[in-house]
């Protein structure tokens, strides 16, 4: 028997009781008001967007017809004419934006290398940093699509390597921004045990820093890479060639069949990308002492 | 053999370990990437002779570019209020739809084999198509205007934050779920109180991270006809009016650098 039973309010008592076991529910007011106010946000967004929200109803009436002549594309015998042609076609352009996104990755990575290295606190001077990051700044937020036109048209005229160098460009803000974060979180051991023997400045950023970041910042890469592809397709839209000049074009015509065999395309390449390069970047992360688990091959191939 | 030699030869082996031999894996890795180098930046024609042929070309538009026109950046005030509320939308709709998609796209939260190797597949297909496809695709359906904008944005936040989300998932603190388990919870009181309340903060941080990259995508889906800033773009480009470009380009900068601060500020209260 509980001593506080006996006392005369026992109802009351056994009733605080219950409370105790469950305790009272915490106030829901803010929860509440946060909900509020983000519903009245999404209304007046909904109210400026100035879209014409009836028309959502062509999803509806036109998306299943087009959806029909672009599944009839895709289910013809592709080894015939002309689809055996499209499918051509497609997988080249395709395989243009590939290559696109690789050359200029791959040039913007190299070129971010030293400029991770004078972004990063502990391997250059505070003004240095503060010089670098703010130029990586203002290079991550122009759009790539801003150096393409800008820069690389007027240069390189249109087609695929004025698109790779936009994107190169693109990259090395980000890339830059990321080596030298990967370099600020090194473990000093390595540096320290430089300097303990004599090592040179360059001896000690080759060995001891560029070898504890380098499996990150190869995965980063290979990370931009499979952006890339997907920046390409918009680059094309302006005649930077590749996949999107071909979309942009077939959009135009109309030409749903051959749509749905170009979107096909993009599907397959892009995940069979996707794979290849994640596979090797949880190689390049996990090394080779730990054998990569069942679980993130599967989502590799996936 | 003589001593003497002996003893030089263990001294040398001494102060200096032998180098590993390099790995044939990576070598071969090396001289594959190397030789699709080549391949690539022959089929796309690569060359930097035109940067010193036609510098002055680009020189001209560089100028320009280098004196904005401010006083444009309010000329176009309703195209900015256009863009944020696309942003606004799609990243609303897009995030809660990526959420529920998440779920299911995770072996923590979804039990059924097939339903979760279904789900990733689809989620996979529709991370593989470029923002610019789903423009063009909704622009087809719908018209040219902000309503295909809308939609696109959506169909590329759902990928991404079902993708985000459903690997914060998968590593959960199983404790809750163990007692949600052992109280014999179904599978959505399991997900709403046993996984939702401990992916929260990092679920609430790429909401943020995704409204700033719709910001950032509005230049994209206007160009091909979807609305908001972009089309203004698209417009000045054609009429070469590159100093009303770059002032856009610089509210933009402003715009996203105000939206990563204030999210840097939100995460920091979340997380």
């Amino acid at each position: 028997m509980n001593a506080r039973d006996e006392t005369p309010a026992n109802a009351t008592a056994s009733a605080g009781r219950a409370s105790a076991v469950r305790p009272q529910e915490p106030s829901k007011a803010r929860s509440t008001l946060v909900w509020i106010a983000l519903l009245l946000v999404f209304a007046g967004a909904a109210f400026l967007s100035d879209a014409r929200w009836s028309q959502i109803i062509g999803i509806f009436t036109d998306g299943g017809k087009y959806l029909v002549l672009m599944a009839e594309g895709l289910f013809q015998n592709p080894l015939q004419e002309p689809q055996s042609e499209q499918w051509t076609l497609a997988f080249e352009r395709m395989m243009e934006s590939v290559y696109m996104a690789w050359v200029g990755t791959l040039l913007g990575a190299l070129i971010s290398v030293p400029f991770g290295f004078l972004a990063a606190r502990n391997v250059s001077g505070p003004v240095t940093v503060q010089v670098t990051r703010a130029f990586l700044n203002l290079i991550r937020a122009v759009p790539e699509l801003v150096f393409a036109i800008v820069i690389m048209l007027p240069i390189f005229g249109f087609g695929p390597l004025a698109g790779a160098l936009a994107l190169g460009v693109g990259a090395v803000g980000t890339l830059g921004k990321l080596t030298a974060e990967a370099l600020e979180g090194i473990d000093a051991g390595p540096v320290e045990a430089g300097q303990a023997s004599g090592a040179s400045r360059w001896s000690i950023l080759r060995w001891a820093y560029w070898t504890q970041v380098l499996p990150e910042v190869l995965a980063f890469w290979l990370y931009r890479f499979e952006i890339n592809i997907r920046a390409s397709a918009v680059l094309g839209v302006i005649g930077a060639g590749g996949i999107g000049s071909l979309l942009s074009q077939l959009f135009g015509q109309r030409e749903w069949e051959q749509i749905g065999i170009t979107l096909a395309v993009v599907i397959i390449v892009t995940i069979g990308v996707d794979a290849i390069s994640g596979a090797i970047r949880h190689r390049i992360i996990a090394g080779s002492g730990r054998s990569v688990s069942t679980e993130e091959k599967a989502e590799a191939t996936v | 053999m003589s001593t003497s030699t002996l003893a030089g030869s263990r001294a040398d082996a001494d102060r200096r370990p032998r180098r590993p031999p390099p790995s044939k894996g990576v070598i071969a890795a090396l001289v594959v990437a190397a030789a699709f180098t080549v391949w690539a930046g022959r089929e796309i024609g690569f060359t930097l002779r035109d940067l010193a042929e036609n510098f002055a070309n680009g020189w001209v538009v560089i100028q320009q570019f280098l004196s904005p026109n401010w006083s444009f950046i309010f000329r176009v005030w309703d195209a900015w209020v256009e863009t944020i509320a696309i942003a606004v939308i799609s990243t609303c709709v897009g995030v809660i739809v990526g959420l529920v998609f998440a779920f299911m796209a995770s072996r923590v939260t979804n039990r059924s084999g097939p339903g979760y190797r279904v789900m990733k597949l689809v989620l996979s297909v529709i991370r593989s198509l470029p923002d610019i496809a789903y423009v063009l695709i909704f622009v087809a359906l719908v018209g040219i205007g902000s309503l295909a904008g809308i939609l696109a944005l959506i169909m590329f936040n759902i990928g991404i934050a079902a993708k985000l989300t459903a690997e914060t998932i998968d590593a959960v603190d199983q404790g809750p779920l163990e007692a949600a388990d052992a109280a014999g919870s179904g599978t959505f009181s399991r997900g709403r109180w046993a996984v939702l309340p401990q992916i929260m903060p990092n679920y609430l941080s790429y909401c943020l991270y995704i409204f700033e990259l719709n910001i950032r995508a509005s230049v994209i889906i206007g160009i091909a006809g979807g609305g908001g800033i972009g089309q203004v773009i698209d417009v000045q480009f054609s009429r070469f009016a590159y100093e009303n470009v770059a002032a856009i380009t610089v509210a933009i900068f402003v715009i996203v650098l105000v939206i990563d601060q204030l999210s840097q500020y939100l995460r920091r209260r979340f997380v």
